[in-house]
């Protein structure tokens, strides 16, 4: 009887996690912000994300969000007054593009968890489920005004899983740090690397035809796939009792998801005859490309960019360490941007944990180049290439990226002009919460950072 | 033909002319590359030198007003590859390792003059470089050599003149092993006399004789370069990060009296009166605070401003990847975290040179070579760039391929780009 029991139980578990995960998100987010604070941050400079600058302008922060900004708001008791009289202030930095977490500092075999390179097509891997959530390298990057950011897979294979955005509040479930209702992404990946890694093992693909021939055959499943999900849905609830309900698939569950909207692509591509292929592929199954990422080449392609509502997610200056990084100009960003009289979508982004903290500085290298190249930008619209246009590509715009009355209250406040090498973050709110203050020391510090050099210190403690 | 002759004499001539002329920079506010304030004054170039530098007035052919704009000496990159990598990931453009000699592997008759790298990084104000091979199998081995950044198929430079090595945290042996292999390597060295050194036979005979050296598998190029380490005062720059290993590699300095500089050198916040004290000058990545690994753990955003502090003689550097100018950013990055603007300039200019005898180059004063740079604006501000670079003299034409490729595609876009400028 015992054992009859068990068979039962054994049966029914699966069956009573199948239907609980189609019907609610297994890793769902449950961030919490630290307490939020009210405050007013008096007679700032602002780039607001928006593409506008402002003098000598409050910014009220209340319950978490941007309650109002304005010249002279009205002062009360409620609110903490911060004083930042010839200082900037920002949105929080966003980076559409980074690998803490499954590339955690010290870079060791053992954590290194952001390419499962054992087949060219991984859809069904996430990369939440890589990140360790006590690397140290959060904590640098919130120094650099970096509230919010896209850890993504690495890019050995064709379609390498999904990207999540969190943020930048250390906790320790990733649960916990991931950023309410953003969409997943997938990330996919052209070029030499994919063909090399596989190649390499003298399997598909090893060349670039052998890629595009890869992404196809994983879409045609994809296609067949939700067709399959969607005929099941259409019928009538009785239909559904008698019919068998289709299996689950994880790789082309996430595919079907990108098909239907749900997520975004982000792909990495540097060479410009190869983007505009991949925009034929999704225009061949009907998906969008939220950005293309790394781009070397993309100034050679800005219109068709910009036509396509493709944003270009890029380095200021990186080059050379391969052959499809080989024509870089240093105009790319601003080539980008100002495609079909303004209508491009730049983004600067990072893929590297030095690189993340100082997004400002690579912002304005890209714009002292785009000057250089006879372009007239402003620093208030090069900001929104590291606020609004990263969290538009990312599908989190609506909340924050901007300084914007109702949005989460992600703000910095920087020592001087943030475009200038010798500004510093002087403050970071994340919903309204102070996350780092350089002024009272606070700052978070990963359990890593506890104790691993004197034991009664932490890491980076002075 | 009499015609031709008195063209070409005339052509001749006018090259003689065109060289001989002299350039004044006039007004400039000029950072001479030691620890000095900025003054604002002129400088004289005449021929390959500067024949004066000075506040009062002073006359030449070709006058350049630098009113408001700042003049330093040419930057030195002091960890490059520039010359001997083409493309990173590309084997057959990397001329950087060797699969064969260990110790006395030489980089010099790789370098490429043609590099697109060396456009690139000259117009971003870089005008020499140390070239620095990877490191090899030993410990200790391989050399890099020095190159002034004129494009020119004649090499200007000097081979040889330093020797790298590494220690620190490895997946294959312990570094208390690395140590000893090391110390047995320097034994080996001090133990061989002039004799031993007369050819090739005597060498490879002392190679035989040696445990250390038969057991690596040494030619006797490598002999000749660990010879020249312990007998000729040749720099050695040792890469180590961990606090443990910097107090290590001082008492291996004090012990075989080596030239040593450390590279990389994130953990020496935790030791920098020892480094002091044994005035030992370090390379180091002053926007490099990634505890990248189990020996960097230490690393902070500070460290340029807290070793200078104590004294210690700085230079920077930058990843190996073909961005060798952002060491200006670096050093940016440094004067925001507290080290001061000169310190930072001199970090950039005259310490190498100093460090690694690399002549009269990297200093403004009278007599010194003309290398130098007139900037748009703050050169530790990653958006300046130079307006004018000057190497040896010669006003450099900074056109790049990447220039040339934003011009492809920000005007004349009508035409497909194979038939545009």
């Amino acid at each position: 009887m015992k054992k009859y029991k068990k068979i039962i139980i054994s049966l029914f578990i699966p069956f009573l996690s199948f239907t609980l995960t189609v019907e609610s998100d297994p890793f769902e987010s449950t961030y919490k912000p630290l307490p939020p604070e009210n405050i007013l941050i008096q007679d700032a400079n602002i780039y607001d994300g928006d593409g506008n600058e402002f003098s000598e302008t409050d910014v009220l922060i209340q319950d978490g969000k941007i309650a109002a900004i304005g010249k002279d708001l009205p002062v009360t008791n409620e609110f903490k007054i911060i004083d930042a009289a010839g200082k900037w202030v920002t949105p929080g930095i966003i980076d559409i593009h980074s690998h803490m977490g499954v590339y955690p500092a010290p870079g060791v075999r053992t954590s290194s968890d952001g390419n499962e390179a054992t087949s060219p097509v991984t859809a069904d891997v996430w990369a939440e489920h890589s990140i360790w959530v006590q690397d140290p390298q959060y904590a640098l990057a919130l120094k650099g005004g970096v509230t919010t950011f896209h850890i993504l897979p690495g890019s050995a294979n064709l379609i390498g899983g999904r990207g999540v955005t969190v943020k930048n509040l250390q906790r320790n479930t990733i649960n916990s740090m991931k950023f309410p209702n953003a969409p997943h992404s997938l990330k996919m990946a052209c070029g030499e690397n994919p063909k090399r890694v596989y190649g390499n093992r003298n399997q598909a693909p090893s060349t670039r035809m052998g890629n595009a021939a890869g992404y196809r055959k994983a879409w045609i499943r994809a296609v067949a796939y939700l067709s399959k999900q969607q005929e099941y849905e259409a019928k009538s609830e009785d239909a559904k009792q008698m019919g068998y309900k289709p299996t689950r698939d994880l790789e082309l569950e996430t595919l079907a998801g990108v098909l239907s909207g749900e997520i975004t692509v982000q792909n990495h591509c540097y060479r410009a005859d190869e983007m505009a292929t991949m925009i034929n592929i999704a225009n061949e199954f009907g998906y969008k490309i939220s950005a293309f990422h790394h781009g070397v080449e993309a100034y050679k392609i800005a219109d068709l960019l910009a036509e396509n509502n493709i944003c270009g997610a890029l380095w200021a200056d990186w080059w050379g360490f391969k052959h499809e990084a080989y024509d870089m100009v240093q105009a790319n960003i601003a080539i980008v941007d100002q495609a079909l009289n303004g209508k491009g979508c730049a983004i600067v982004h990072s893929d590297d944990a030095i690189g993340i903290q100082h997004l400002n500085q690579e912002a304005s290298k890209a714009l002292a180049a785009g000057l250089r190249a006879g372009f007239d930008i402003s620093k208030a619209r090069a900001m929104k290439w590291i606020t609004i246009n990263p969290a538009k590509a990312a599908g989190i715009d609506d909340v924050t990226g901007s300084i914007k009355v109702g949005k989460h209250a992600d703000v910095v406040i920087w020592s001087m002009n943030p475009f200038s090498v010798y500004a510093l973050v002087e403050k970071v709110f994340i919903d309204g919460a102070t996350a780092y203050d350089k002024d009272t020391n606070f700052q978070p510090a990963s359990d890593f950072d506890v104790g691993i050099i004197s034991p009664n210190k932490n890491r980076i403690e002075e | 033909m009499y015609f031709k002759n008195i063209k070409l004499a005339l052509f001749i001539f006018f090259i003689g002319l065109v060289h001989s002329e002299s350039v004044l920079i006039k007004n400039a506010t000029i950072y001479d590359g030691k620890n000095n304030d900025p003054f604002v004054g002129n400088v004289l170039i005449e021929g390959d030198k500067i024949s004066r530098i000075s506040q009062s007035n002073l006359r030449g052919d070709i006058v350049i007003d630098a009113t408001g704009k700042i003049v330093t000496p040419g930057i030195i990159a002091t960890d490059s590859e520039l010359g001997i990598v083409e493309i990173g990931a590309l084997s057959v453009t990397r001329d950087d390792s060797s699969d064969i000699y260990k110790i006395g592997f030489s980089i010099y008759d790789a370098f490429n003059p043609h590099s697109v790298l060396i456009p690139w990084n000259r117009s971003n104000g870089i005008t020499s470089s140390l070239t620095l091979p990877q490191n090899t199998d030993s410990p200790i081995g391989g050399l890099g050599s020095f190159f002034v950044l004129d494009s020119n198929l004649d090499i200007t430079g000097s081979s040889d003149i330093v020797m790298i090595g590494r220690v620190g945290g490895s997946s294959s042996s312990s570094r208390a092993a690395t140590y000893s292999i090391i110390e047995d390597l320097l034994e080996f060295a001090i133990s061989l006399e002039q004799g031993d050194m007369k050819s090739n036979a005597d060498i490879s005979e002392a190679i035989d004789d040696s445990s250390i050296a038969g057991s690596m598998d040494l030619h006797p190029r490598d002999v000749k370069a660990l010879y020249k380490l312990v007998n000729n005062n040749l720099p050695l720059i040792m890469k180590a990060n961990r606090a443990s290993d910097l107090l290590k590699l001082i008492e291996l300095k004090e012990k075989y009296n080596l030239n040593l500089i450390i590279m990389g050198a994130q953990e020496a916040g935790l030791v920098a009166e020892r480094i002091a004290k044994s005035n030992i000058p370090l390379i180091i990545n002053p926007i490099n605070n990634i505890p990248g690994s189990f020996d960097e753990l230490a690393s902070n955003i500070n460290l340029a401003g807290k070793l200078e502090k104590q004294g210690i003689t700085l230079m920077f550097n930058a990843p190996r990847d073909h961005n060798y100018h952002l060491i200006r950013q670096g050093a940016g990055v440094a004067v925001a975290h507290g080290m001061s603007y000169a310190g930072a300039m001199k970090a950039l200019t005259l310490s190498p040179v100093e460090v690694f005898g690399l002549g009269d180059r990297g200093h403004l004063a009278q007599g010194k070579i003309a290398d130098l740079i007139i900037w748009d604006a703050d050169p530790l501000e990653p958006s300046s760039m130079p307006e004018k670079v000057f190497i040896n003299g010669e006003d450099i034409d900074l056109t790049t391929r990447m220039s040339r490729l934003t011009e492809r595609y920000t005007k004349n876009k009508d035409q497909p780009n194979g038939y545009r400028d």
